[in-house]
């Protein structure tokens, strides 16, 4: 009989890291079928495109970094997933592998990759090509145009409802048609009721925090009403803030990120609670329709000083409490 | 009854078939019995000094923490503690060598409380008794003879918790396992020489509570219940906070020995890293930061580690257990904690010289 030693505990739950972002592939998943849905094969195509380049580039990276792979990494593939979903599905290719190729490259490997980076890497690619290509970035076509796989692509231009809030206009969508996603928009980020259920998925998996998410929202909410955009209509301008843009996708995929974020509940929920602030910052005063993936870049900057903060208050408070009960034994 | 609404895990209690099964005797025959010397009066009339002698001549041990009965005694009697509570709670997942004698030698079990309340003198007296496990075929009464029973519930750590519990309230905790010994000391006159250990796990052929000799090796206790596979690990105590042996045949049992599980797979070598998603920060019962500080103790920083009160850790594995990256965590906290106090004490040496000079 030959043992080995391990130190306690001896039993371990079944999650590991593959279920953890597996919960995140899954999650990714409907988007692609509802983009696919509304824009054709096109979206699948590109898709594929970014998981592949993400993968690739991720393996090469960590083989020259010297490191032993013996283990699916589902994070780039995550990655790869998060990009085109956030881009117009008329983007060309080559700009959805020069953000996979960003992310990965610049943002996530030379920090240490899995685990180990600041920023959180397809919201650092997007935000490269928003600068680089808004014209690209910000065209969008309308939905149920099928566009072609390869080649010129013609189709009809529209307007999305984050430019016409940008714009000081309103929306002209209907309550039901922007609930499912049937406006011009990113390909994966309009479809509100399915991003509810994969929150409510993440959130019932635990790989998302419910409560960070409801911070977020509810301070997008109280700006929006306090200040809205539409004048005079501020139920409507409430509504419209949380439909239009990337900021439920935002909430789902990039606020709960696993390496990014804060560690504490308490720092989630006031990391998630400035980033809203920010991001409505960034709606109202920024050069872009969307500044959300700004917005968060900044915020994961904050993160660990959040978490640090966080701590130090939680031990003094924790202290005071000993030293309450060590007062009355 | 405790509300908790403290952090913790749930876990797959496993606790069948060993607790349904009958608590059988295994002995070692080349150890035989030990009896104390005195007669046997009435013992009615048998003062509490009287009593503690007889817990302190049997040699009796509290399987929970492993401090001689007689001195928790004594404490407990000097304390003028209101209340004593037998402890069976038992919640990490296999064991059930508290559970198990004290259903089935009931009447040993409440005269043992009788006898430690009287030595004590205590008013009160009740069973503590983990509620939350599930697919169990015993099901928990009220009251034990006389005594209630009173039902820890939450998560894990349950055990650790409630002690912290009944610690500031004036209450005694007594391990059940011990209370039975102190019954049969008084009443039969034997001294420790067993103790109660529930051998179980994947690979045991019939998982069951014994009451083995104490000194005994656990090869021998894993040949009684058989072994359907080879084990990869064997593990001595509970499953979340015992250490692995790789020596069978030369461990032996102790009186503080709760059990012995037996694992038949090693678990995957997936050299995974850290994804940060902080779930262990979510579950520490003493809402610790395991995140940051295993972060800092693997990568030397002491200087770091000031706000983070790694002192309080308990060791008690639900961070390591929760890890989605499956890393060593409560292991290499309770190594930082030894390391961060030599740092401490090495800055005062350095602080006292540099005022010196």
């Amino acid at each position: 009989m030959k043992l080995t030693h391990r130190f306690p505990p001896h039993i371990r739950s079944r999650e590991n890291n593959v279920t953890v972002m597996g919960d995140a592939v899954l999650a990714l998943l409907p988007l692609y079928f509802m983009a696919c849905f509304f824009y054709g094969p096109r979206a699948a195509a590109l898709g594929i495109l970014s998981v592949l380049v993400c993968f690739v580039s991720d393996l090469l990276c960590q083989k020259l970094a010297g490191r032993k792979i013996g283990v699916i990494d589902l994070s780039p593939v995550v990655t790869g997933l998060i990009i085109p979903l956030l881009l117009p599905a008329s983007i060309p290719y080559s700009i959805v592998v020069v953000a996979d190729l960003f992310a990965i490259l610049v943002i996530k490997q030379p920090f240490g990759g899995l685990g180990q980076n600041i920023f959180n890497p397809a919201a650092g690619g997007l935000a490269f090509v928003t600068i680089t290509w808004p014209n690209l970035v910000f065209r969008y076509t309308a939905p149920f145009e099928k566009l072609p796989l390869f080649g010129e692509i013609t189709a009809r231009l529209v307007a999305s409802p984050a430019y016409q809030l940008k714009m000081g206009g309103i929306p002209y969508r209907d309550f039901t048609d922007m609930l499912f996603g049937n406006f011009p928009g990113p390909m994966g980020a309009t479809n509100i009721l399915v991003l509810a259920t994969c929150l409510i998925f993440l959130v019932v998996r635990k790989s998302a925090n419910g409560k960070a998410a409801l911070a977020f929202l509810g301070t997008v909410t109280v700006f929006a009403f306090v200040f809205p955009r539409i004048d005079g209509a501020r139920l409507q301008s409430v509504f419209y803030e949380l439909c239009s843009g990337i900021l439920l996708f935002g909430v789902v995929f990039f606020l709960n990120d696993p390496a990014t974020s804060p560690k504490r509940e308490a720092s989630k929920i006031i990391y998630a609670a400035i980033a809203g602030a920010v991001t409505m910052l960034y709606r109202y005063f920024g050069g872009f329709e969307e500044g959300m993936v700004f917005a968060i870049l900044l915020m994961n900057a904050f993160a660990w000083g959040i978490d640090m903060c966080c701590e130090q208050w939680i031990s003094r408070e924790r202290r005071k409490r000993l030293e309450k009960k060590s007062e009355k034994l | 009854m405790i509300h908790y609404f403290s952090k913790g895990i749930v876990l797959e209690q496993n606790k069948e078939p060993a607790l349904s099964r009958e608590l059988a005797e295994f002995l070692d025959p080349s150890m035989p019995p030990k009896y104390r010397t005195g007669e046997t009066g009435d013992i009615s009339s048998v003062g509490p000094e009287k009593l503690i002698a007889i817990a302190k001549e049997a040699g009796i041990v509290d399987e929970t923490d492993g401090q001689p009965l007689f001195e928790k005694l004594e404490k407990a009697r000097y304390n003028k503690v209101q209340t004593l509570v037998a402890d069976a709670i038992d919640d990490e997942p296999y064991i059930s060598s508290q559970l198990c004698p004290s259903f089935q030698l009931t009447d040993q079990l409440i005269g043992g409380v009788e006898l430690a309340q009287k030595i004590i003198g205590a008013q009160k007296s009740c069973i503590a008794i983990y509620r939350d496990i599930y697919g169990v075929g015993i099901k928990i009464p009220e009251k034990l003879g006389e005594i209630p029973i009173e039902r820890i519930s939450g998560t894990y750590p349950a055990e650790y918790r409630s002690k912290t519990i009944y610690q500031s309230r004036s209450t005694a905790v007594i391990g059940s396992c011990a209370l039975i010994h102190l019954y049969r000391a008084v009443y039969e006159k034997r001294c420790q020489t067993t103790c109660f250990v529930t051998v179980a796990g994947d690979c045991v052929a019939t998982p069951q509570n014994l009451e083995a000799s104490i000194g005994m090796t656990v090869q021998q206790l894993l040949d009684h219940c058989g072994l359907s596979f080879e084990p990869k690990r064997v593990v001595v105590g509970g499953s979340m906070t015992g250490y692995a042996i790789t020596d069978t045949k030369s461990t032996k049992i102790t009186p503080m020995t709760r059990g012995i599980v037996a694992f038949r797979e090693d678990f995957d070598e997936m050299n995974y890293t850290c994804i940060g998603c902080g779930r262990c920060a979510q579950v520490c019962p003493e809402g610790l930061s395991p995140y940051y500080i295993y972060k800092f103790v693997t990568a030397r920083r002491y200087a770091m580690l000031r706000n983070f009160d790694i002192n309080l850790c308990i060791g008690c594995g639900t961070c390591s257990y929760i890890c989605p990256a499956k890393l060593d965590i409560s292991s290499v906290i309770m190594r930082g904690k030894q390391e961060y106090e030599n740092y401490l004490q090495d800055q005062l040496r350095r602080r006292q010289k540099d005022s010196a000079q």
